[in-house]
């Protein structure tokens, strides 16, 4: 049997490129090291509690008035999922200036916020919503295989080679504004001062008018709704068939841990090209070893994993998001992170926005920390359980005094995840979050328009380290993207 | 276009620049490659601890590539990995050595069970220097200084010891700051497991204490009957954790006395141990077991769960807890009615027909599909 395409990983990435492929008629077979599918986006369960594995929200699915790209994609796979939308709801804590700010309602609220921070910024907010419209557009457009007209979209040419934090300053916002605005860089694992305008436009569009949702169910759900989706329509997928060698061939071999080869036409990699040049393909490949030689593999972390035997009600967590920097000068923040013991992070309380995300009164709350470069180095490996332990018990504390709540006494269920897990379960080189940084000449514009002269023949690389980066709406669309162009290809 | 065109030939320029050698392993990529799901020992020494009982000291096996053994955390267990008379099968066992003195081996204790597959070949054919393979270190059980309170009450039933062992051993060598007090529940003083370590706690220790009750004898320096809540009253203080490892029915006893204590749930841990379901009827099924590449019809029991029916069969099902929990056997039915006894799976799967082997007897022919 030889498959037309054989799909490394199913995570979002390698989910959509199996039911694009199978909806297309292809012979196609995923193989999966894990024994559940979703990747990075799974569900554990620890005793009555069930933790979600990546962030909550989701982008780019929106809403009636503007739909989405994922929802899209999820319409024409007819993959039916209940979200929900989710408000601004946040509060942030800026340790520098000891400043606390509550985000709240909808962007019209935001803005006013931001007036009333600093008279007369309206004007510009309004200019700066007008061009991330026209950024998006274009960006479409692009994606679409096709190129924006410089008349229409000047602004597009004007920025394409500008960082988003020159542009801010370029338009004169007040310097608390460009902060404020700034909170999401945690989200996208850049600083403003290294991340593309394009990228920064293109994301606040998604935020602004797709409004963010989350799942009312579990991610596990979703991913055993693709998966279903997938095999409903003939897509054949082995789990605990971990790949340890690709032979890149006319006819390409792939081997299992378990000793099992399969042969196939294609193969398609839900995983970084760093990894599998490193790992699975023996052949060299000069140019491609000097891409990933110059890439940034992107930021590492830690989560925690609280399930809190309250209502969030009782606990005083009323807010969905909380931050805390220690600057909100993300240019500044980043020169901080590059240690184990930095004070910037976020929690998550998903009960406030889904009752259902824990079983009556009680509360589950995320707190996660981003680092950047290699800060496990220093840590031997027989400290690997004190290390994590007091990581967590630091930003457990430093939660507990920036917000005023108590949360350890709560605690009934703890689950740590650190690089090492994600990297364990993901192969997700260096434990990365994020894929690639999203910087310099390796933005998402970057690796669109260099897409066709950087395949690599035989092999094509979809998921969070793929063409848009990371989060379930770009891994997801990434499947689909590189399959459309294999597709067309072919013909 | 000649904007987008600048910017492609920037990248390139600037890649261009780079070397041309594979990319190399970050630290951490490192340390995941040289991850290993198991692990090779060899026995080092056997000692009999009581008539049906013996503890293993495990040492890697250099020969066959373990050049040392993985750290652990004081509750954890390994698998025990056997291949006996054309079946594999597996053991969890609490490791009950110090999580401190990983160079002087891991220790397992094991207890003869009547008709045992395994413990009967480990306590009348191993000896001194077998090879075994076993699994890393699982498992959650045990203490976690953000979660739990300093008072900690554990709740021992006959081997169910082990892995307080552990837990004594991370407070007297300081990997672990908390008070521990052991309620240890056996049939007779002939029965008891660890007595010289426990004597020696007992005399040594000011944070740990063993209070050990026989259920079957009445003995001078023991307490007699079931752990009850007179014997506990005075180690309760105002805050405690308390620990459980041993058979369902002390877990339902002992919930009740907690609940006099107020103690809330959420301090209260337990280790599944064991699996207690005796189905009364045997009939025999058909099991139809689909592979990735290759599908196998035999025969399973009604009163034996489908992962011993597969093991019999010769097929090399994935296990570790053997008990529902760690989701290492998880498989779907295609077709069929079973039972399920407890274990704890997400929703999504319960909904998509996944299923524990290891806590899953057949009430029908069966069709499985097993990830392997």
């Amino acid at each position: 049997m030889i498959y037309d395409y054989i799909i490394i990983g199913a995570g979002m990435g390698g989910l959509s490129a199996g039911i694009n492929l199978i909806l297309n008629k292809k012979k196609v077979l995923i193989l999966e090291k894990n024994s559940l599918p979703g990747g990075l986006v799974s569900t554990f369960k620890k005793g009555r509690f069930e933790f979600d594995t990546s962030g909550y929200d989701i982008y780019n699915y929106g809403n009636e008035e503007h739909i989405g790209k994922l929802q899209k994609l999820l319409k024409k796979y007819e993959i039916d999922v209940d979200t929900k939308v989710v408000p601004f709801n946040s509060r942030i804590k800026e340790l520098n200036t000891k400043k606390e700010y509550e985000l709240k309602g909808e962007f019209e609220d935001l803005i006013l916020e931001l007036e009333e921070i600093s008279p007369g910024v309206i004007e510009k907010l309004k200019e700066l919503v007008k061009m991330t419209k026209e950024v998006h557009e274009a960006v479409e457009i692009l994606l679409d295989g096709k190129t924006p007209s410089e008349e229409e979209y000047p602004n597009f040419y004007k920025y394409l080679d500008k960082y988003a934090l020159d542009v801010l300053k370029e338009m004169k916002f007040p310097k608390e504004v460009i902060n404020i605005l700034s909170v999401w860089w945690l989200d996208l694992g850049s600083p403003l001062n290294k991340l593309s305008f394009i990228d920064y436009a293109d994301f606040l569009e998604k935020l602004i008018f797709k409004k963010n949702v989350i799942l009312n169910n579990k991610n596990l759900d979703f991913d055993m709704k693709l998966v279903n989706k997938y095999q409903s329509n003939g897509g054949k997928i082995y789990f605990n068939s971990k790949v340890i060698n690709i032979i890149n061939e006319d006819i390409k071999i792939v081997e299992t841990k378990d000793g099992l080869k399969y042969k196939g036409k294609h193969i398609i990699c839900d995983l970084a090209k760093y990894y599998v040049f490193k790992d699975l393909i023996k052949e060299e490949i000069k140019s491609v070893n000097r891409l990933e030689n110059a890439r940034t593999i992107g930021a590492n972390g830690v989560v925690i994993y609280l399930g809190l035997n309250r209502a969030h009600e009782e606990l005083g967590l009323n807010n969905y998001k909380y931050y805390q920097f220690l600057t909100l000068d993300s240019a500044t923040n980043i020169k901080y992170m590059n240690s184990l013991n930095h004070s910037t992070w976020v929690g998550y309380v998903p009960n406030v926005v889904n009752e259902d995300a824990s079983p009556k009164n009680t509360t589950i709350l995320v707190l996660k920390q981003i680092y950047f470069e290699d800060v496990f180095k220093n840590q031997g490996a027989q400290d690997y359980e004190t290390v994590k332990n007091d990581i967590a018990d630091r930003l457990i504390s430093q939660f507990e005094e920036a917000f005023g709540v108590d949360i350890k006494e709560y605690i009934e269920e703890i689950a740590i995840s650190t690089p090492f897990t994600i990297e364990r379960i993901t192969n997700s080189v260096n434990g990365s979050m994020y894929g690639y940084m999203k910087k310099g000449y390796d933005s998402s514009i970057h690796r669109i328009i260099s897409y066709d002269e950087e395949k690599v023949p035989g092999v094509s690389f979809v998921g969070a380290s793929g063409l848009l980066g990371s989060g379930i709406d770009n891994a997801f669309y990434s499947g689909y993207y590189v399959t459309n162009k294999l597709l067309k290809e072919k013909e | 276009m000649t904007k987008i065109d600048d910017l492609k030939k920037e990248r390139k320029s600037i890649v261009d620049t780079y070397s041309g050698k594979r990319v190399k392993d970050t630290y951490i990529d490192g340390v995941i490659k040289n991850f290993q799901d198991v692990q090779y020992v060899k026995i080092k020494e056997i000692i009999e601890e009581t008539s049906d009982t013996k503890s293993f000291i495990l040492e890697p096996d250099y020969d066959k590539g373990t050049k040392e053994l993985a750290s652990f955390r004081a509750g954890q267990y390994i698998s025990l990995k056997m291949f006996i008379d054309g079946a594999y099968t597996t053991r969890a066992y609490s490791l009950s050595s110090a999580p401190s003195r990983i160079n002087k081996g891991y220790r397992i204790t094991i207890k003869r069970v009547p008709d045992g597959l395994v413990s009967n070949i480990m306590l009348d054919q191993i000896k001194v220097g077998d090879g075994l393979t076993i699994s890393r270190p699982m498992g959650d059980f045990g203490y976690n200084k953000i979660r739990d309170e300093k008072n900690v009450i554990g709740i021992a039933g006959g081997s169910g010891i082990t892995p307080f062992m552990a837990l004594a051993y991370a407070v007297q060598d300081k990997l672990e700051d908390f008070n521990l007090t052991v309620f240890y529940s056996v049939k007779t003083e002939e029965d008891i497991i660890f007595k010289k370590e426990i004597e020696h706690f007992n005399k040594h220790s000011k944070k740990v204490k063993f209070v050990i009750t026989l259920t079957r004898e009445e003995k001078d320096g023991y307490l007699n009957g079931h752990i009850n809540k007179e014997m506990m009253e005075p180690y309760i203080k105002e805050f405690n954790t308390v620990l459980m490892c041993g058979p369902k029915a002390l877990y339902k006893t002992m919930n009740e006395i907690l609940g006099e204590f107020n103690i809330p749930r959420k301090c209260v841990h337990y280790e599944n141990f064991f699996l207690d379901y005796e189905p009364t009827e045997e009939k025999t099924y058909e099991l139809k077991v689909i592979m990735k590449n290759d599908f196998k019809i035999i025969k399973c029991k009604s009163n034996e769960t489908l992962l011993v029916s597969m093991e019999k069969a010769g097929i090399k099902a994935p296990s570790l807890c053997r008990v529902g929990i760690c989701g290492y056997c998880r498989s779907v039915i295609l077709d069929g009615k079973i039972k399920m006894v407890g274990g704890n799976m997400e929703k999504a799967l319960s909904e998509n027909d996944y299923i524990h082997p290891c806590i899953t007897y057949p009430e029908s022919d069966i069709v499985l599909r097993l990830d392997i």
